[in-house]
């Protein structure tokens, strides 16, 4: 039995970023990396399975991304990943959420999990489509925002509940393998202690190149891609202001913006 | 003068078994031997069990047997904070120790020196003069024992009471009335003892009232002797006296021959096992924790036999005192903590798996649990590690090793509440506990005006290691600014390593992420080794303890210290000087790091002296300071909701001295703990809480052109 945990390292931003040279992502000396958290409460889930299973499970952690997401693939096989996949190549960088989806859905082929997880979405980006867009690719049947599964390994199929607005559950089987993503609250992650992150060095990463999942150059990066980003900035200032002075004045001057605003009103 | 004639004589000795049938003294001494034996036999478990625990090496042997021997003789440890006990003990142990050197001198003669070699010294004015100091040792025993029983049975000491925090009623181990009746046994066994050994005597002297030599000098025995002229007064003749004597000569052996055999068993040990544990005592026990081997397969102590024998023997030597449960300031808001009941239940279980004949499987030995004799982790969570217990135990009993041994388990099972593995992850990703970024580590100094030295960049006399909550706690970055500004005026030449400065680890380490703990050790000491620097100054009591006591262990070892020596220093060579003396009615917390665990307990003090401040000492200070809450990483976690936290308790303390004006402290962690308990306990406006460093400023107004930015 396998599961397959698809993760991602998302960026985070320092104390007064600046936006990198061709205005269309930040530059990367102002980002601080680390593993998205719905991945975290993914790869936990897949671990808890492996741990109450009879039968021996396999959970390998997969990754798209350079030589740094190794830190997170670290913490992963601390935290009880049996193996690391990590998939890059120059052509990937520029890939958008359907070209990387594809790199994953190869791997996936590759590896012939009986289950792929994934984060509902990744905290940088937010388009929570990687993972869908994967089960698409494989033609697999899938669960978006999954907040409880019942799953044995090697079952035929899943009971997950999904969470939908106004706090309504969604109960749905689904038919394995398929394709999950994993809502934060469904579990407690663990805590991955640094002498566990020492000891899981000794477990190796395995490196694919992209000739390896069978994709070539064409299928990735930004023209492999669906989308393309056309520039990233900081909106103007909004309409907020701070108003200054002691309480009393603080508060004269909130109670005339809101005779202001309810003159504008009709 | 007859007296002295007959105390010259060979005759007046010792009457041990006169009048005995053979077979009466045969008997005897096959209790005897058997009762040695049972002791010998207890010994041999006992010392198996310790040997059951993980190695540890010890050095230094002839330092230890000396400091040991000085604390038995002198009671110091015994005597603090409970004199009367201290001094009860001392006719206890005295009296004791006496008594039984009398006995073993006669054993030394009659069993040995005279059959062997024909000597007898055991008479004359040598057994006259030992007579007399045996029945006033007699005496002080006694009276110790019966002080001894009226604490447990009148005074009601609430350290007396084994009711437990981490048991609820209805719990098999929530009283433990077994520990109880073992107490009174042990009173009553050595009070009966002394008492019949008197009234024997006593027997003895009506028994044998005609022999002169016997009779004459019965006042060198005198409460033996009082009591045999009460006797005869009550009309015992000399027949009678002898049935009495043969009657009770023959229970008092048997309770003295049964309390030997028992030594091993039950509390009395702790004549050995106290001593023991006072030989090996570590002086920095809490101060600086043990190192994980690289090599260590694990980490911690999940099973009863991972703690070593040190630490099994330290079990051993409590005797349910109760003075670290007294002092807890965990158990004192009610917490499910108290390191006597933690040490009791650990002994509980070592003496139930590791006395056996034959080791226990594995399973059995798992530490971490609620059944009885285990730990659970509430408890071990709701410890400050702030060594109150370790530094008033009377016999050397090192519980924050032990807990923070249980904690680096419980740390590696990710078995903890998620607000402190946020905290942790927090610190492994940025290096402080705020989540912030490094690059804002130095931020707070750009408000001054003028620029701080960059450490790592230009050499400096003085390097600040600042610490996470001066660097990052908005209120603690204005008591930064403060004494930058009052180093830059008297003109010292410091700086800072900036973003090159990691969290220094000191409430990691006492959480139990040993691994956490070393990066960060390993980052600072790296830091630090890029800089130059004479001596490194500390805001932050946490961070000295640990770049003082534990960073030599990783190969940074630095002149350092905190800042109120150096800040003394300014004063004394006329640097700084006070202008407008304080008139204020003050007290001072000592923290933790600084007090108790590094003894920086004058240096505050003489500053608040010469500031002119009137200091009013609360009732816990010093030594006993009470923790403000926040040690042991318990500043990562939330304290339950409704219960009294320890700094609402030290708080309250305060206020009850009459006029205070300023709370002061010295630690960034006890103005944030102490400010927010000030209002939490409706004291806001009666006093206030400042930072020794802001009195110190208040104390010398700076030049209005040398004003700190807002």
């Amino acid at each position: 039995m396998k599961i397959l945990v698809a993760v991602k390292q998302v960026a985070a931003l320092d104390e007064d970023f600046q936006i990198r040279g061709d205005g269309r992502d930040v530059d990367p000396e102002f980002l601080l990396h680390d593993l998205n958290e719905w991945d975290d409460f993914a790869l936990e889930e897949a671990v808890r399975i492996k741990e109450a299973a009879a039968a021996p499970v396999e959970v390998v952690v997969v990754c798209v991304g350079p030589e740094r997401v190794d830190a997170s693939l670290r913490k992963c096989l601390a935290k009880g990943a049996d193996r690391a996949i990590r998939i890059w190549d120059g052509a990937v960088e520029g890939s958008d959420a359907v070209a990387t989806a594809r790199i994953l859905a190869a791997a996936a082929r590759k590896e012939a999990p009986d289950m792929l997880f994934a984060g509902v979405q990744s905290s940088d980006q937010s388009h929570a489509a990687t993972g869908i867009a994967a089960a698409g690719l494989l033609g697999w049947p899938h669960a978006a925002v999954v907040s409880k599964l019942e799953y044995t390994p090697g079952a035929q199929s899943a009971v997950v509940c999904r969470e939908l607005e106004s706090g309504l559950l969604h109960e749905v089987e689904v038919q394995c393998p398929a394709v999950l993503t994993i809502q934060l609250g469904i579990n407690t992650p663990r805590y991955a202690s640094l002498r566990n992150i020492k000891q899981a060095a000794a477990k190796p990463i395995e490196v694919w190149s992209l000739a390896a999942t069978g994709l070539g150059a064409a299928d990735v990066g930004e023209t492999g891609s669906a989308s393309r980003v056309r520039r990233m900035y900081v909106p103007d200032k909004g309409r907020a202001q701070l108003i200054d002075g002691d309480a009393a004045t603080q508060a004269l001057r909130l109670a005339q913006i809101i005779r202001e605003f309810k003159a504008e009103a009709p | 003068m007859l007296i002295d004639d007959l105390s010259r004589s060979d005759t007046v000795t010792r009457i041990l078994f006169e009048a005995f049938p053979i077979v009466e003294v045969r008997l005897f001494y096959a209790l005897g031997y058997g009762a040695i034996g049972i002791f010998f036999y207890g010994v041999y478990r006992e010392i198996r069990k310790y040997r059951r625990g993980a190695a540890l090496m010890l050095g230094n042997w002839r330092a230890r047997t000396g400091a040991m021997i000085a604390s038995v003789l002198d009671h110091r440890s015994i005597d603090r904070r409970d004199p009367a006990a201290g001094g009860a003990h001392r006719l206890i142990f005295y009296g004791f120790a006496l008594l039984l050197l009398g006995t073993a001198t006669i054993t030394l003669e009659y069993d040995i020196m005279e059959p062997l070699f024909g000597i007898r010294f055991w008479r004359g004015e040598f057994y006259l003069v030992f007579s007399l100091v045996l029945d006033v040792a007699g005496v002080g025993l006694i009276a110790g024992l019966l002080y001894m029983m009226a604490r447990r049975g009148w005074m009601r000491l609430p350290k007396l009471d084994y009711a437990r925090p981490d048991r609820v009623l209805g719990d098999a181990d929530f009283e433990r009335p077994q520990y109880r009746r073992e107490d009174w046994a042990f009173l009553w066994g050595l009070l009966i003892i002394a008492c019949t050994g008197y009234l024997l005597e006593a027997a003895r002297l009506v028994w044998l009232q005609q022999r002169a030599e016997v009779w004459q000098s019965r006042w060198w025995s005198p409460v033996g002797a009082a009591i045999a002229a009460a006797l005869r007064g009550a009309g015992l003749d000399a027949r009678g006296g002898g049935l009495l004597r043969h009657g009770l000569w023959w229970f008092h052996a048997l309770l003295a021959l049964a309390f030997v055999a028992l030594i091993p068993f039950t509390k009395v040990k702790h004549m050995f096992t106290a001593a023991a544990s006072l030989l090996v005592r570590d002086p920095l026990a809490a101060q600086r924790l043990p190192r994980v081997p690289e090599t260590a397969a694990q980490v911690g102590a999940q099973r009863i036999t991972d703690f070593t024998w040190k630490q099994l023997l330290n079990l051993d030597a409590c005797t349910r005192c109760g003075r670290c449960h007294e002092a807890c300031p965990a158990r004192a808001v009610g917490a499910p903590l108290s390191p006597r009941d933690v040490i009791l239940s650990l002994r509980e279980f070592a003496d139930a798996t590791l006395q056996a004949a034959v080791l226990p499987a594995e399973a059995r030995l798992d530490l971490h649990g609620k059944a009885p004799g285990q730990v659970a982790m509430e408890t071990l969570w709701s410890c400050r590690t702030c060594m109150a217990c370790v530094e008033i135990c009377p016999v050397a009993v090192e519980h924050v090793p032990i807990i923070v041994e249980m904690r680096r388990k419980l740390v590696e099972d990710g078995a903890m509440e998620p607000l402190l593995t946020k905290a942790l992850q927090t610190i492994q990703k940025t290096g402080n506990s705020f989540g912030e970024s490094r690059r804002k580590r130095g931020a707070w100094s750009k408000g001054l005006p003028f620029p701080i030295k960059d450490a790592r960049r230009e050499a400096v006399d003085v390097l600040w290691f600042v610490g996470d909550y001066a660097s990052f706690d908005p209120r603690n970055q204005k008591v930064s600014q403060t004494f930058a500004t009052l180093l830059h005026e008297a003109g010292v030449d410091f700086g800072i390593l900036y973003e090159g400065e990691s969290n220094a680890g000191n409430d990691v380490r006492r959480v139990g992420e040993e691994g956490l703990y070393e990066v960060l050790a390993a980052a600072n000491v790296a830091a630090l080794g890029v800089a130059t620097f004479k001596s490194v100054v500390t805001t932050d009591p946490h961070s000295y303890n640990t770049i003082r006591n534990e960073y030599p262990d990783f190969g940074g070892r630095y002149e350092i210290e905190h800042y109120t020596t150096l800040v003394k220093r300014l004063f004394a060579t006329g640097r700084l000087k006070v202008t407008k003396p304080l008139k204020y009615r003050v007290t001072f917390h000592d923290p933790c790091h600084l007090g108790r665990f590094n003894k920086g307990y004058d240096a505050p003090r003489e500053l608040l002296a010469l500031l002119g401040c009137d200091l009013v000492e609360m009732g816990r200070c010093r030594s006993n300071s009470f923790c403000c809450g926040a040690g042991g990483g318990r500043i990562w976690m939330a304290d339950p909701v409704g219960a009294e936290k320890p700094a609402q308790n030290r708080i309250k303390e305060a206020a009850t001295i009459p006029g205070l004006e300023v709370y002061v402290v010295s630690c960034p962690k006890d103005l944030t703990m102490f400010e927010d308990a000030l209002k939490t306990t409706g004291n806001e406006g009666k006093f206030v809480v400042k930072e020794l460093i802001e009195l110190i400023r208040e104390a010398i107004p700076a030049a209005p052109s040398r004003e700190v930015a807002a």
